[in-house]
This record gives structure tokens, C-alpha cells and sequence, in this order.
């Protein structure tokens, strides 16, 4: 049984031409899925097409084969708990300590009360601590968000994530504001996650080498529309350069390196 | 040829044309209102010498008369305590209407009708306001209140309004998507977000508010240093002692701005 579903899944935004144009693809549990395409081909909207951060025009998302169509507003927030995303600019409270941020990924499953007061029970916090060892970050665990680098906020933008016990994981650019260093530890971390976890992953990015690497599966789209859905080492660059809707030789790739580690 | 040939440099315009005109009439308007001052038959450089020794009466020689400082005292705080209520009541009433009228947290249609009436409450002045309430009222403290408090929150509605929806979306977003509802997303991201510019727009408020509850003192009947002020000058017509009450007035502003500033500057931290 497939964990997500897309079924014909368009988006139009007002009137202008559709952003996504049924797009079709099932994701089984434990997959490390990376989607590339260029700017603009709508990549981060069917990111937030899954958790309907972004509401959908027609067709459908299926998580373990239950329409999540239609939902009143606490199926919505349940559906929401259970995936768990992660953006290019980390998206934290600045100025809240780095375990407060971690904590609000425990929101969803709170009440209302008990979430605008910031009471956590000692379970919650236990893990939150736990997530946060395991992450490298239990030394920064009081400090101001503004004062961590971007990979270590980004880590803990993981760890919010986390500590929602998602099932899948939606990453929009994880990598795109971090140095080659800390870009390549949040891709390590997320592999681990994948792997020890068992946390299915979706990956929005911009390096092809990154997504050639790391991911079981690559989705190209361009325009709103699938170009190609294959593993990473049956790509060549002919489809990478239809993804990209460009001619042969006018992108930055590193097939040789690629075809070397695989 | 070239050499017989004036080259003008700024050649005659709209623009030029409006800018002399304009000009040409402010110093004609000058001249002519210099020329005709009423000043009956007072002489300029002995009324530059009374303003002298007005000020200095004021600010130099200031003691007290008709009050005792510690009654002044008193009267200073029933003046801060007028600016300090009418705060608090307004900064209470903009922090629940302000979450509805930032575009980022309420509906477009809901922002524009709060941003609309707030826009009128503010348009009209607050001595107008206390005067309207005063028809109900009375003159006096309460309706100085009422009307203190509704403008207030006017202001302070706009601008908590603009420092939410300044605040990073992306954190919105973040909460949004982990399944946060609105009111956990409004306490647990906005407002620790905002803080500081919140604390900001509502120390300068009670910076206005004290002003205008020391005219409230002398206009609207409040009580308060304003009334010892009014007094001073309508009635007793003693410089010194409203020199006296200035410099309290002036003691309190001082010790409010280093307070307000100290307290944003360990909340940066």
C-alpha cells in the first residue's frame, strides 16, 4: 500500500495557466524521493498541495489510500500532524530559544489552551531533548534562534519536524541558503532520518548532483507537468536537460563525479 | 556665430516659471507682513528684552507658591497615572482588534473595515474626543479617560496592526503546516515575534498620552499638574511657579525615556 498518493492533482492559480497540470505519482513508505525542475515549475506548490498549505484545484491527495479531499478543520490539523516540513529559510521564531521552537512542532496535537500557554508535558520534553542530542544540538538548547548559523537552525528546523512523529516528510530547498558544508550535513541528516527512522522524504531541490546522491527516486517537472520519474542512475543528461527545458551543455552538471560514486 | 550667441543655461519652463513665481510671492507676502505687524506701539528690541527676562523668570528663578511640592508631586502622578490608565486601557483594546486587522492573520475584508474605522477614530483629535465624551460625561476626569483611551486605541490598533504583519511569514507558515491553530500560532509565534515593537509603539503612546493628559488637566477639567499649570498662568499669572511645574514635567519625560529605553534594550538581548 503506497503511503501518499497523488492523483491528478492540478492547481490553477486564479486565471493564469495551471501551476500544476495532474500530476500523478505514488510514493511507498520509507522512499527518499527528490524533485527537481527549475524556478517557477511549480515544485514548491505541490509540496504544499500535500499538507494543503496551498489548497488544490482538482484531483486528489491520498495518504494510505484515504482521500484527503475534503476535511473539516481538525482533520485537517490531524493531517497536518502527520506530515512534517521543512523550508529554505528555516521558518523559526527567532527570538524563542531553539527547545521552545522544537516544541511547537507538538502543537498539532495539542489543545488550544494548553498550546497558547506553551505547556509541554514531560514526555514531549524528553523527546525534545532526545531529538536534539541526536542532532548535534543539545549544547545550543537555550540559546536565541538568531544566534545559531543557518545549518544549525536548519537542524533544528529538522527537529521540529521531527518531534511531530510524521510519517513523511515535505523538505521545500532545505539546502539553498547553506554553505556546501552544512548543506551536505542536513543531507546526511535527512538520509538518516530516511534510513534509521524509516521516514518517508520528499525533497524539493535546485543541485542535481545533491538530488543524484542522496535520493532512491528523482521527479523532474517543468511547467507543472512530470518530465520524468526515474532512479538517479538511470538519468542521463539528455533528460536532465529536458527537465530543465534547456539545450545540451548550458547547465552546470557533474555527471562524470556522479556516475563515479554510483 | 557661436561667440555672439547667449547659451542659457536654465531655459524657461512650467517648472521654472512655478518655482520663481512661488518664490517672488513669499517674499512679497514677507514684506508686506512686516511692514504692517500690528504691534501696538510696542518697541521690537524691548519686547526681545521681556521675553528675556520672561524665560529667565521661568526656568532660572522657578519656586513654588501657591502648592506645596509634595501637592505638586501628587498632582504629577494623578497626571501620569491619567496617561499611564489611558494606556493600558487602549494598548488592552488595539492588542485584541489589531490580530483582526493585520492582513496576515484575519480576512482581507475583516482588515479593511477595523483599518477604516480606526482610520476615523484617529483622524479626529483627541481633545475633540474628550470633548465629545463630555457631553455624556461631563467635563472632567472621566471623560478625559474615555476619550484619551478611545484614541488611543485608534493609533495603537495601526500600529500593532503593521508590526504583525511584519513579522516573517515563513513562521507562520511553519506553525501553520505542523497542524498549530490560529490562536497557538498568534501566541506562540506572533506575538513573541512583535514584542518589542509592540513595547515600543506603547512607550511612545504613554509619552503622548502624558503630554496630552497635562492639556486635558487645563482644558477638560482632569485634575492633575495641567490644572496646577493652568492656574499658575490664568489666574495667579506666576512665572515662577510654572517654571517650577515645567521642570517636573520635564524630571518625569526624562526619567520615562531612559526607563523605556533600558527596558528595549534588555529585551534585544
Amino acid at each position: 500500500m503506497p503511503l501518499l498518493h497523488i492523483a491528478k492533482l492540478s492547481k490553477r492559480y486564479g486565471t493564469d495557466k495551471y501551476a500544476l497540470d495532474s500530476i500523478d505519482f505514488t510514493v511507498a513508505t520509507g522512499e527518499f524521493v527528490a524533485i527537481i525542475g527549475p524556478s517557477g515549475a511549480g515544485k514548491s506548490t505541490l509540496l504544499r498541495c500535500i499538507n494543503h498549505m496551498i489548497p488544490m484545484t482538482s484531483g486528489d491527495v491520498l495518504i494510505a489510500d484515504a482521500s484527503t479531499k475534503s476535511m473539516n478543520a481538525t482533520q485537517l490539523r490531524a493531517h497536518r500532524t502527520q506530515i512534517g516540513m521543512i523550508f529554505q529559510h528555516y521558518n523559526l521564531v527567532n527570538r524563542l530559544s531553539v527547545i521552545e521552537n522544537v516544541l511547537h512542532g507538538r502543537l498539532g496535537y495539542k489543545s488550544t489552551a494548553a498550546g497558547v500557554m506553551g505547556w509541554y508535558s514531560n514526555a514531549e520534553k524528553q523527546q525534545a531533548v532526545e531529538i536534539l542530542q541526536n542532532l548535534g544540538l543539545s549544547d545550543h538548547m537555550y540559546k536565541r534562534c538568531d544566534q545559531l548559523s543557518g545549518g544549525q537552525k536548519q537542524r533544528v528546523g529538522i527537529a521540529r519536524a521531527l518531534i511531530q512523529n510524521p510519517k513523511l516528510l515535505l523538505c521545500d530547498e532545505p539546502i539553498a541558503s547553506l554553505d556546501p558544508s552544512a548543506a551536505k550535513i542536513i543531507m546526511d541528516t535527512l538520509k538518516d532520518i530516511n534510513q534509521r527512522l524509516g521516514i518517508t522524504i520528499i525533497v524539493n531541490l535546485h543541485q542535481v548532483d545533491v538530488a543524484m546522491r542522496y535520493a532512491q527516486r528523482i521527479i523532474g517537472i517543468n511547467s507543472g507537468k512530470i518530465v520524468c520519474d526515474a532512479a538517479p542512475h538511470s538519468l542521463t543528461p539528455d533528460i536532465i536537460h529536458e527537465v530543465y527545458g534547456s539545450e545540451a551543455g548550458e547547465l552546470i552538471l557533474d555527471f562524470g563525479e556522479q556516475h563515479a560514486h554510483a | 556665430m557661436q561667440a555672439n550667441t547667449t547659451i542659457i543655461v536654465r531655459p524657461w519652463n512650467a517648472a521654472t516659471v512655478i518655482l520663481r513665481t512661488t518664490i517672488m510671492s513669499l517674499i512679497i507676502i514677507t514684506g508686506y507682513a512686516f511692514t504692517t505687524f500690528n504691534t501696538r506701539d510696542v518697541d521690537f528690541w524691548a519686547g526681545v528684552d521681556m521675553l528675556g527676562s520672561n524665560f529667565s523668570a521661568l526656568l532660572l528663578t522657578p519656586y513654588l507658591k501657591n502648592i506645596t511640592f509634595d501637592v505638586m508631586i501628587r498632582n504629577l502622578f494623578i497626571t501620569i497615572g491619567l496617561g499611564f490608565l489611558t494606556t493600558i486601557f487602549g494598548a488592552a483594546i488595539a492588542l485584541g482588534l489589531a490580530l483582526l486587522a493585520a492582513q496576515n492573520l484575519a480576512p482581507r475584508w475583516l482588515t479593511v473595515i477595523i483599518k477604516g474605522l480606526t482610520a476615523f477614530v484617529r483622524a479626529v483629535p483627541t481633545v475633540l474626543w474628550v470633548l465629545i465624551f463630555a457631553v455624556s460625561a461631563g467635563l472632567g476626569s472621566v471623560a478625559a479617560v474615555l476619550g484619551m483611551t478611545f484614541h488611543s486605541a485608534g493609533y495603537l490598533i495601526k500600529a500593532y496592526a503593521e508590526s504583525f504583519e511584519e513579522i516573517d511569514n515563513g513562521t507562520i507558515e511553519a506553525l501553520k503546516a505542523s497542524g498549530a491553530n490560529w490562536w497557538q500560532i498568534v501566541f506562540q509565534a506572533v506575538l513573541p515575534s512583535s514584542a518589542t515593537a509592540l513595547l515600543s509603539w506603547t512607550f511612545l503612546r504613554f509619552e503622548i498620552n502624558f503630554s496630552t493628559a497635562i492639556a486635558m488637566g487645563a482644558a477638560a477639567g482632569a485634575g492633575g499638574i495641567g490644572y496646577d499649570m493652568f492656574m499658575a498662568s490664568g489666574f495667579y499669572l506666576n512665572l515662577h511657579e510654572m517654571g517650577a511645574f515645567t521642570y517636573a514635567v520635564l524630571a518625569f519625560a526624562v526619567v520615562l525615556e531612559a526607563g523605556a529605553t533600558r527596558y528595549k534594550a534588555s529585551l534585544r538581548k
